[in-house]
């Protein structure tokens, strides 16, 4: 029997406290340090960008503002919202790129570039649901091929800490058949993805499936490909996707969740990260306390675009109608920036930009409980988190009852 | 030049006004057992006749008696000495004794602190509606020290319509005491010094001769937690959970906190019929709000409509709400403190019809109640005719043509033949069929999953005939979760499914798909 030493070369993920099926540790990768649960803000680094700043690109230049502390926002000190973040390849594709540009913009990690203070973890997605139609990443006057290889080669050079190969999700309508051959698919990517990386790497497994089952047999064809040696061996962490179409569904979303912690467990993986691709904000504490570790979210520059400010994880107010003096928030309490949100701003994106900051901040803070709750001795606390967060919202309600009955103990 | 003016009572009018509130005799007994239970009495006894000259109830009590303020303010209006022993006594404004006044005569006979008095009022309803006050006529006696109680007797009781003495029974007398008097209290889930009182009713035989009395407590007692599901049909009928007491506090939106005690239980039919019902259950169960621990009204809307309140008894005790003076309706439901109360409650209630328990419950009674319905399957001719032209081999369209597939497979001469000899779409094991002299119970589905999905039972069946056997995913989360509170193994290879809920079923999986 090998000893667990050997069995994960590095132990990235250092579990301290569990409350349930809910855990909080930290996530040491490279020099960069993330404290679980966390949620990754979506930043696109690219947007639109030319070499004279990386900074095109509207609402989400204003995002790399705030990273930075730069003075057009009123030079305020950000960075511990972005401890953590999470791009993807697919950003890329959001734009009419040129070949010039693409090059350009590839050609320096991220983290070493001029234009950024970012010292936080880069959690590179392979934007495998982008390309799901058509395998190219379309630019104005050029085609890149997207296979595996070239996804590792972006991941390399944006300077990835975390890399996720490139997947095939599955929809919530495929059939059995197809939902294996997606999961035969991936897994020939997946062969291809460990032998382009090496155990240096922080590499992170994507998982598809909506209950115990689906999952199971998801690992089995990537086992059958790739080896029991190697899908034991290899992975530091597990990323669970598809679960995008389900995000208006939060009881089949608990179900992937807690679903694909029972597979990791059986299947010998328990003590790896969990991190759930693409769901956000109002889920966050309900799969958190079922046993996800890490979650990325765009929602923060959704809402902020559709013109929404949010008050909490569930509830937002046309930014129009805000009295922001009730939040105090770095933003809310910068009168430089709520001038800018209560619409004294030249462009759109300083008001919107700031509306986004809000509500990353909002989002974190709330990750933030979590952790404390998590961390505090007994399932008490956690208990009564999310009795008086999720327990208190109509449309919540009964989830938190299923969350607390299943994997805190019930209440009676 | 200003006057000051009080506005005029006209005291006739409100004697009348109030006791035209009350309509049923049992309201005189629910307010004799709340004044008897204030005046700390252990033991009631109530006896109702229905003479010729007209009704009769007495009630008597061995409480501490009421000396001449105590009797004052039995007859008077508006002036409830609250002379409880503790601070929750339940006389409200002392209007419940002027249902008293709806007689031809009302006699009091109370000794307190070695003092009778006897109080004796003639035809008080006929000379209200009179437009006279009606006096009483007082003697008073000394007697032995140590001697206390209470003699009411109410003669030719005014009932309104539908209401007499002579309509009651022992049951409707129980179901009446168990609900809507302190003989029903909850308090006693919330207090170690809870005083007890035993309450016993006697009907004349002209009312109801089939028992001679009936003796009970004032205790609210839910019937014995059985948490698993029994035997036959109807498993979860006798099921039956306690929900503990339990103290919400709740606070408005302007600050002000109070707090609602709250105790209940969930059950099936049986367990149900255990407590003391009358007439119909959807009249009786669900979430009732409680005054002094005395049921008031009910707020089912508190349990969300996907869950039948018909399960549930819970009562929630607040004494901030506020009562009608008939006692019969809440009266500050458009305070904030009361939409508090509910919201607070509907939270509560989403616990429990969150509880594993509960679901497990309710999956044992959706089974009971599974419905034997036949799958129709409704299409046009046109449809159908496409349906066969589009397809470029037999794949069937519902379960019937399933049994046209297995007919056709032993016509091509697959191995064993298998013959239906009998199908029955409506019923729950749809199909007998013969394979080589044995007759064998059978399901037949388009998918071995429908079988589940139809949720069939497995016991007893032996073959389940499927074209297909569709997601296997799905047979795996059934391997993995049970179905029927059994295991179930499925052995695709060997074309078996092994069902075991304490007995071993071996069930045969026909896949026509492959015969063909
Ligand atoms: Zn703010």
């Amino acid at each position: 029997m090998e000893s667990r030493s050997e069995q994960f070369k590095n132990d990235i993920f250092e579990i301290s406290a569990e409350a349930g099926d809910a855990r909080s540790g930290v996530l040491r990768i490279g020099d960069t340090e993330l404290s679980t649960p966390n949620l990754l803000p979506v930043v696109n680094f690219y947007a639109g960008g030319t070499d004279a700043s990386l900074y095109g690109g509207g609402i989400h230049r204003t995002i790399k503002e705030f990273m930075n502390g730069d003075e057009v926002v009123n030079g305020g000190d950000y960075s511990r919202y972005f401890d953590g973040v999470m791009t993807s390849v697919a950003s890329l594709t959001d734009y009419g790129i040129s070949r010039e540009r693409y090059e350009d913009y590839i050609s320096e990690p991220i983290r070493e570039r001029d234009v950024f203070d970012f010292d936080g973890t880069l959690f590179l997605d392979s934007g495998g649901f982008k390309f799901l139609g058509d395998s190219r990443l379309d630019g104005s006057d050029f085609e890149v091929e997207v296979d595996q290889e070239a996804i590792v080669e972006i991941q390399r050079k944006l300077g990835g800490d975390v890399l996720v190969n490139l997947d095939r999700p599955i929809a919530p309508d495929d059939d059995y058949p197809t939902r294996v051959e997606k999961a035969r698919l991936t897994a020939q990517n997946v062969d291809e993805f460990l032998n382009l990386t090496s155990r240096d790497d922080t590499r992170y497994l994507t998982l598809h499936g909506y209950n115990y089952s689906m999952l199971d047999t998801f690992l089995s064809e990537v086992e059958k490909v790739i080896g029991r040696d190697r899908v034991h061996r290899e992975f530091d962490g597990v990323a669970l996707g598809s679960l995008v179409p389900l995000k208006d569904n939060k009881e089949k979303l608990i179900t992937a969740v807690s679903d694909c912690r029972e597979v990791l467990a059986d299947w010998g993986f328990e003590e790896l990260p969990l991190h759930v691709l693409g769901i956000s904000s109002s889920a966050i504490p309900l799969l958190a306390a079922v046993g996800a570790d890490t979650f990325d979210s765009s929602s923060y520059i959704h809402s902020a675009i559709n013109g929404k400010y949010d008050t909490s994880l569930y509830n937002s107010e046309p930014v129009d109608d805000v009295d922001f003096s009730k939040c105090d928030c770095q933003v809310c309490s910068d009168d430089v920036l709520v001038k800018r949100m209560e619409g004294d701003a030249e462009y759109q994106k300083d008001k919107l930009g700031a509306v986004a900051m809000h509500n990353l901040i909002i989002q974190k803070e709330e990750i933030q409980r979590m952790q404390s709750a998590i961390q505090s001795p007994g399932d008490g606390e956690l208990i009564s988190y999310i009795e008086q967060s999720l327990g208190r919202e109509k449309s919540m309600q009964q989830h938190a009852h299923r969350v607390v009955n299943e994997s805190l103990g019930g209440y009676f | 030049m200003s006057t000051t003016k009080t506005p005029q009572v006209n005291e006739v009018n409100e004697f009348l006004e109030i006791a035209s509130d009350f309509e049923d005799p049992l309201e005189v007994i629910r307010e004799s057992l709340s004044n008897s239970y204030d005046a700390g009495a252990t033991e009631v006894e109530i006896t109702i006749r229905d003479r010729p000259i007209g009704s009769e109830i007495v009630i008597e009590d061995d409480g501490e008696g009421m000396d001449h303020a105590d009797l004052e303010s039995f007859f008077d209006l508006g002036n409830s000495t609250k002379r409880g022993r503790q601070n929750g006594s339940i006389g409200y404004k002392g209007h419940g004794t002027k249902i008293f006044y709806k007689s031809e005569e009302v006699l009091v006979n109370t000794t307190k602190n070695g003092t009778n008095l006897r109080a004796q009022m003639d035809q008080p309803w006929e000379k209200l509606n009179n437009r006279t006050m009606p006096e009483y006529v007082l003697n008073e006696e000394a007697v032995k020290e140590g001697n206390s109680g209470t003699h009411i007797r109410i003669t030719g009781f005014k009932s309104g319509h539908g209401f007499s003495p002579a309509s009651l029974t022992y049951n409707k007398i129980e179901h009446y005491l168990k609900w809507k008097t302190l003989a029903g209290s909850t308090g006693h889930f919330f207090t170690d010094d809870f005083p007890e009182m035993e309450i016993t009713v006697t009907l004349g035989d002209e009312i109801d001769d089939t028992r001679d009395q009936l003796v009970m407590n004032n205790k609210l007692e839910f019937p014995t937690e059985q948490r698993n599901p029994g035997e036959g049909q109807f498993s979860e009928s006798r099921m039956c959970k306690h929900y503990p007491p339990r103290e919400l506090t709740v606070e408005t939106e302007n600050g002000t906190k109070t707090t609602v005690e709250v105790v209940g239980m969930v059950g099936g039919k049986d367990a149900r019929n255990e407590l003391p019902t009358y007439g119909k259950h959807s009249a009786q169960f669900g979430v009732w709000l409680a005054k002094d621990h005395i049921k008031v009204e009910r707020v089912n809307d508190t349990i969300s409509h996907d869950n039948e309140f018909l399960h549930f008894f819970f009562i929630a005790n607040c004494q901030d709400l506020e009562l009608s003076a008939n006692r019969e309706k809440i009266r500050n439901k458009s305070s904030p403190v009361y939409q508090a109360i509910v919201e607070e409650l509907s939270h509560y209630l989403s616990k429990i019809a969150s509880d594993p328990w509960f679901k497990d419950y309710l999956s044992h009674r959706r089974k009971a109640k599974l419905t034997r319905r036949a799958e129709s399957q409704q299409s046009s001719i046109e449809k159908r005719e496409q349906r066969i032209q589009d397809r470029n081999r037999f794949t069937p369209s519902n379960d019937a043509e399933v049994v046209l597939g297995l007919e056709r497979s032993n016509r091509f001469g697959a191995e064993p033949e298998i013959t239906v000899e009998d199908y029955d779409p409506s019923a729950e094991v749809n199909a007998l069929v013969r394979q080589d002299t044995n007759l064998y119970a059978s399901s037949i589905h388009r998918r071995l999953t429908d079988h589940f999905k139809a949720d069939k039972p497995l016991e007893s069946v032996d073959k389940i005939v499927c074209w297909s056997y569709g997601d296997r995913d799905e047979l795996s989360e059934l391997e993995r979760s049970g179905y029927h509170s059994g295991e179930v193994t499925i052995d695709l290879e060997n074309d078996r499914l092994i069902y075991n809920n304490g007995r071993r079923h071996n069930i045969h999986i026909v896949t026509v798909q492959d015969r063909l």
